[in-house]
């Protein structure tokens, strides 16, 4: 009796190690990260394949979860490279009162510097596009108002105009979201001029406003949001620069990017060629049209002949 | 179980009255059904995947039908639909009898394959006069005809007593004919399955590792559990605090509890090399699930020993058995039933918990719920849900088998 239990454990224990274990890792490979949101995924199947083309072995870890986590993991080693965005270096740093993020080359100098002394990491260089936050108004009450730069915009509801937005708590809350545009450009939304939604996602947000649900007319919404002209929206232009720059950059382990100098010349001018337009028509793709991030990303490498 | 007896009792008085309604359940989702179909949209038609759509209803599908495909579509869908409908209004007013109870299951069976049949058929021919990003979902009015046809099969069925592994394969039967229709390309038309082509790839290796992580954190916490589950029941004094650290443990929201693990995980990875421990990936969510299963299973556990009778435990020792003996033939057979209902309980728990652990790149079906809930696309995060909800029914079809094969087990006399 005691030996068969003794056995039944064992093979049991075994069992476990290995489902536990799971596929054999590949071994020396590069761990592609990204975050869980449709950018995330699909920047992170553009490193996956432009570094495959170029020889170099990768391993998938993309849409592992939120900022916070993807950081983590990167930091503790979990993965190898992942795409962020500059101007969140302000908080990962805590230098949120410098001026440089509001510049895209020295925010991406700022963050660079910063992120190889304290923690190793290397960015490399940023797609010229800014993924940051912006107020999208439906294009019929755009036109209707003339409606085009957020001075526009302060200027409309400063002098009683309609507009109601929706937005995350964060983007109401943080002083460099909502608050900022507000003390900038002159304006101030009463409480019932807002709605806000749990969660960032600007989809939902993006929604509520192009279904006018609860009379929403304006949306929290991000520079490179992909369904944006299909549900007639158009983003405010942020004229006095509140806002830091978020341009997306690779960010590489120092320790793998010595290994593998590589990686950096092959990523520099894929990043280059994804301006805002082409990112958010890529982003479209994949949020409206609903294809897989990894298709849109092979079709888009091929036709600038990046991989064959 | 007990109830059965007593409706069929009935008021003797009624029965004198003719016309009486014999089948109540049946003629109650009867009534709902019809109010569903008058009231409920049966598709969506919406100009991308992120919008709203319209609602059609089902009477407004004949009058799109009509221009397009002449008079064969109204006839054939109209005789699909009315027939076995006409069948379940007859049975509502015949006397139950096993015969009754089968034909109540065919065509029950029958309407809820049409509804299905119709939705993909419908979202074909609106599909076909709009660009090809409009996307076309099924309605509320779809879901609720579906799901009440196969509740009266699923309640006919019920009636017709039949043996659990006859049961089983009766109700899979039942719903054979929608997996041939997904199988066949008729539903293809749908927004879901759109969402489906889109991402096979994703879909299929979601499969295989959802099950991975169920597993992988089953095997732990019943390794764990049911330890402390003997524990609790032999020392009330260790229960107390026992269970009140798993509740607290319960509480912590997983999300949480994946970034605090990330770092130590991540430590016992590197002193541990060649162990597989991450992070990230399959071990934070599996030692997130082992926490939250730990507590059904040690419940179960301790509340099967503790309904084993102290007398019987005392004849068992009376006629000489050791602690040990009496352990493993008195106490373990008497409390299996109950410890087995608490494994049923956490593994069903399990595969739906299991759609969390996506959120520390675990993958599963969570990956497809999350991608949608992010992305607001309503049909991809179903694409995610409806095989988590096939899986669970499946792992408790699995154990009622279990269940009945050991009841079978234990009527035969002991050796």
């Amino acid at each position: 009796m005691n030996l068969t239990r003794r056995s039944v454990l064992t093979v049991t224990l075994l069992a476990m190690a290995a489902l536990a274990a799971g596929p054999a890792l590949a071994q020396g490979a590069v761990r592609v990260g990204s975050k869980i949101d449709t950018e995330g995924s699909l920047l992170g199947n553009i490193i996956i394949q432009t570094l495959e083309a170029g020889g170099i072995k990768t391993e998938n870890r993309l849409q592992l979860g939120t900022t916070k986590i993807v950081r983590s993991a990167l930091i503790a080693g979990e993965i190898d490279i992942y795409p962020e965005y500059t101007g969140n270096g302000a908080f990962f740093l805590a230098d949120e009162k410098n001026p440089a993020w509001k510049n895209a080359s020295a925010g991406y100098e700022r963050v660079k510097a910063l992120d190889a002394e304290k923690n190793k990491l290397v960015w490399l260089r940023p797609a010229p596009a800014n993924n940051t936050w912006a107020i999208a108004v439906r294009s019929d009450v755009a036109q209707a108002n003339k409606l085009a730069t957020l001075d526009d915009l302060g200027r409309y509801v400063a002098g009683g105009g309609k507009l109601k937005l929706a937005a995350s708590a964060e983007f109401v809350e943080r002083p460099d979201a909502l608050p900022a545009f507000q003390a900038a450009y002159g304006f101030k939304l009463r409480q019932d001029q807002l709605l806000t939604l749990a969660g960032g996602d600007t989809a939902l947000t993006i929604k509520t406003a192009a279904e006018q649900t609860s009379g929403v007319n304006a949306a929290m919404a991000y520079g490179t949001d992909g369904p944006l002209a299909a549900l007639k929206l158009v983003i405010m232009e942020d004229s006095k620069g509140v806002q830091p720059v978020y341009a997306p950059a690779p960010v590489v382990r120092a320790d793998l990017l010595a290994r593998q100098p590589k990686i950096a010349t092959l990523l520099e001018p894929v990043f280059r060629s994804l301006d805002g337009a082409t990112l958010q028509a890529l982003n479209a793709q994949i949020a409206l049209e609903g294809q897989d991030a990894k298709k849109v990303a092979e079709r888009y490498l091929k036709s600038k002949g990046f991989i064959r | 179980m007990s109830g059965a007896p007593a409706a069929v009792a009935g008021r003797p008085a009624g029965a004198a009255r003719p016309r009486r309604v014999r089948q109540r359940v049946l003629a109650l989702l009867l009534v709902a059904a019809l109010a569903a179909a008058a009231g409920l949209a049966f598709l969506t038609v919406a100009p991308n995947r992120l919008v709203t759509g319209t609602g059609v209803l089902l009477p407004a599908l004949w009058a799109g039908a009509a221009g397009a495909e002449g008079a064969a579509w109204p006839a054939i869908w109209l005789m699909a639909l009315l027939l076995p409908t006409a069948a379940l209004v007859v049975a509502v007013w015949l006397p139950p009898s096993r015969a009754v109870h089968a034909a109540v299951v065919m065509a029950a069976t029958a309407l809820l394959t049409s509804f299905v049949a119709l939705a993909g058929a419908g979202a074909a021919m609106r599909a076909g006069t709009l660009p090809e990003i409009a996307r076309v979902s099924l309605g509320g009015g779809c879901w609720v005809l579906a799901l009440l046809s196969w509740l009266a099969a699923g309640d006919a069925l019920q009636r017709l007593r039949l043996p659990p592994a006859r049961h089983l394969a009766a109700h899979a039967a039942v719903l054979l004919p929608v997996v041939l229709l997904l199988a066949s390309g008729a539903l293809d038309a749908l927004s879901l399955l759109k969402e489906y082509e889109n991402r096979q790839d994703v879909f299929h290796a979601a499969g295989w590792r959802h099950l991975q992580i169920v597993l992988t954190a089953l095997l732990p916490a019943l390794l764990i559990g049911v330890p402390l589950g003997v524990a609790a029941a032999r020392q009330p004094r260790f229960a107390a605090p026992l269970f009140a650290t798993l509740n607290l443990l319960q509480t912590v929201p997983s999300i949480a509890l994946f970034g605090l693990m990330i770092a130590p995980l991540a430590t016992l990875g590197e002193w541990l090399p060649g162990s597989g421990v991450r992070g990230i990936g399959l071990w934070p969510a599996v030692v997130a699930l082992v926490i939250y299963a730990l507590l059904p299973i040690v419940h179960g556990t301790a509340a099967g020993l503790q309904q084993v009778p102290a007398a019987v435990r005392e004849a068992a020792t009376g006629m000489g058995l050791t602690p040990r003996q009496c352990f493993w033939r008195v106490d373990v057979p008497l409390a299996l039933p109950v410890l087995l209902a608490g494994l049923r309980l956490t593994s069903v728990q399990l595969v739906g918990l299991a759609v969390v652990a996506a959120l520390i790149g675990a993958g599963g079906y969570g990956a497809l719920v999350f991608q949608g809930l992010l992305s607001s696309a309503l049909d991809l995060v179903l694409l995610g849900v409806l095989p988590v909800v096939a899986l669970a029914l499946a792992v408790d079809a699995g154990f009622t088998l279990l269940e009945a094969g050991l009841r079978r087990w234990r009527a035969e006399p002991a050796v």
